[in-house]
């Protein structure tokens, strides 16, 4: 690429390349990767929620709104995938049976705490805060296209984290689009 | 890889051109390649991009589906 990373100007994932696939042991069971997903995916729809009810531009709203309404189709669909390989009903709560040794909800995609995003995104201008759900979207994209890459001799799990980076791409642009509105 | 490999033209693209290339494909149809150091691919890369040091290419380059274009930045 012409004039290296100097010349992008467009979105960037940060941290090694291991970043955030701790969250995702290798050799775990697909089952065990849906609930680690779900988790990630319902640490999200709380932070667009609770982002939706707070943000102070309408357009932000609708949109961190839809993300929430978004990431919760992606819990249903991880849900749904689930009951499917494992032949168990996937009942509320289901990912904590699954994660050995359990781990802490207050995570979300992109690996930062819920909590500490929220408190970040406290006060800010809706350009600052769609920035920061541009970057965890975008190490979200990062994280979900090497576990795809990754699984490569799991089928199954590949048709996960397939479905997952895609839909992490259509949220970027839907942010993006925004934010160039805002800007 | 031959030493004559190492004399073939190699295409350029700019951001732009590479931009639209990763917006019209899916991640598995290609290889995204940071060449950078690992320092600087902690401070921001590309989004799915395998980090390959330059010094590591000739160790490191059957790590790619050489099948699949290359992108290297």
């Amino acid at each position: 690429m012409e004039g290296g990373i100097n010349a992008w100007d467009g979105l960037r994932a940060a941290g090694p390349p291991e970043a955030g696939m701790a969250h995702f042991p290798e050799g775990a069971s697909p089952e065990v990767l849906l609930a680690l997903a779900w988790l990630l995916e319902e640490g999200s729809r709380r932070f667009y929620a609770e982002l939706a009810g707070s943000a102070g531009d309408k357009d932000a709203q609708k949109l961190f709104g839809d993300l929430a309404q978004a990431e919760k189709h992606h819990e249903e669909s991880l849900a749904g995938l689930y009951a499917k390989l494992s032949g168990k009903e996937a009942r509320a709560g289901f990912h904590r049976d699954l994660i050995p040794g359990g781990t802490s909800e207050d995570i979300m995609e992109g690996g930062m705490s819920v909590a500490e995003g929220l408190s970040w995104a406290k006060g800010k201008g809706v350009r600052e805060v769609l920035e920061l759900a541009i970057s965890l979207e975008a190490n979200a994209y990062d994280l979900y296209i090497k576990m795809d890459r990754n699984m490569e001799k799991n089928a199954k799990a590949r048709e996960v984290f397939s479905l997952l980076m895609l839909e992490e791409k259509q949220h970027l642009s839907r942010l993006a689009s925004l934010l160039d509105r805002k800007m | 890889m031959g030493v004559l490999d190492y004399f073939k033209p190699v295409e350029t693209m700019t951001a732009e051109d590479v931009r639209a290339f990763l917006g019209s494909k899916k991640p598995d149809e290609y290889n995204l390649v940071d060449v950078r150091q690992p320092k600087e691919y902690e401070r921001g890369h590309l989004p799915g991009a395998r980090l390959i040091p330059v010094d590591d290419i000739p160790d490191r380059y059957k790590e790619l589906d050489l099948n699949k274009p290359t992108i290297a930045y």
